[in-house]
């Protein structure tokens, strides 16, 4: 595996896009283009986040519009096992408590 | 008498100078004993101050510098970041209201959360602006 990149997969009617390394302004862009696209292929997306050592508000602004693109359309966005390091800028830009997180796809789908 | 720095750091105002830049100030402040989680918070403001640099100072263009100097002085940390872009309305750099759900802009919430007192300035006389931030030993703070 190299040292950040990004895997979409679809279970079931939920796409998966899992994301991994240091999220900062280098790749920020590249994240939130993958996370608008994953919308053309589901209408529900889940964000996997445990293999994120580092995100910065670039990365987390790259969430924000996948959550707002969400509920303009009717659709579902989730954030599955945010690492240590995503859930302190979470917590620090209050956003814990407006996206829904989820351990895993099977809480997501029944949450 | 100021004390000599910690770490000086000159860098190409790119993203892609960002990781780097992360590394040095991590090594940096972890020699000096901090707590692993108060470092990581101090990473994190210096990094969202850089961008901040990139993106709006200098609009992305790649062409710039900036100069990252960190000292130890009196139980105090303090950040100095210098860059030669066009001069910043210290007025329009303030946090924001975090009840809204927006993307953007979080970056000046983190540094003001951070730090416990900062300082935009345009220099007068030069193309530029320095960004001062400072941060004591012992603080409440994370």
């Amino acid at each position: 595996m190299t040292d950040k990149g990004s895997e979409l997969r679809r279970d079931g009617d939920w796409a998966v896009l899992r994301i991994w390394g240091e999220v900062d302004l280098s790749w920020s862009q590249d994240v939130r283009r993958q996370v608008l696209e994953a919308y053309a292929k589901a209408k529900a997306l889940a964000v996997q986040l445990d293999g994120v050592s580092y995100i910065d508000s670039s990365g987390i602004a790259a969430l924000v519009e996948g959550f707002q693109h969400a509920r303009s359309k009717g659709g579902r966005f989730a954030l599955l096992a945010p690492s240590e390091a995503v859930r302190a800028v979470l917590e620090l830009a209050r956003l814990d408590r407006v996206f829904p997180i989820y351990d895993d796809l099977g809480a997501a789908r029944s949450g | 008498m100021s004390a000599p720095p910690l770490l000086r750091l000159d860098f190409p105002a790119r993203a892609e100078s960002l990781a780097e830049v992360r590394a040095a100030v991590q090594r940096t402040l972890s020699a000096q004993g901090m707590e692993s989680r108060v470092v990581a918070r101090l990473v994190l403001a210096i990094d969202e101050a850089c961008a901040n640099i990139i993106r709006h100072a200098y609009r992305g263009c790649g062409d710039g510098t900036i100069a990252l100097r960190i000292a130890r002085h009196r139980g105090r940390l303090r950040f100095r970041l210098r860059d030669r872009a066009p001069a910043v309305d210290p007025g329009c750099v303030r946090p924001r209201d975090l009840s809204e759900c927006r993307p953007g802009g979080l970056g000046i919430n983190i540094i003001d959360d951070t730090m416990d007192h900062w300082r935009l300035r345009p220099l007068k006389r030069r193309c530029g602006n320095v960004l001062t931030m400072v941060r004591r030993l012992r603080t409440r703070k994370t």
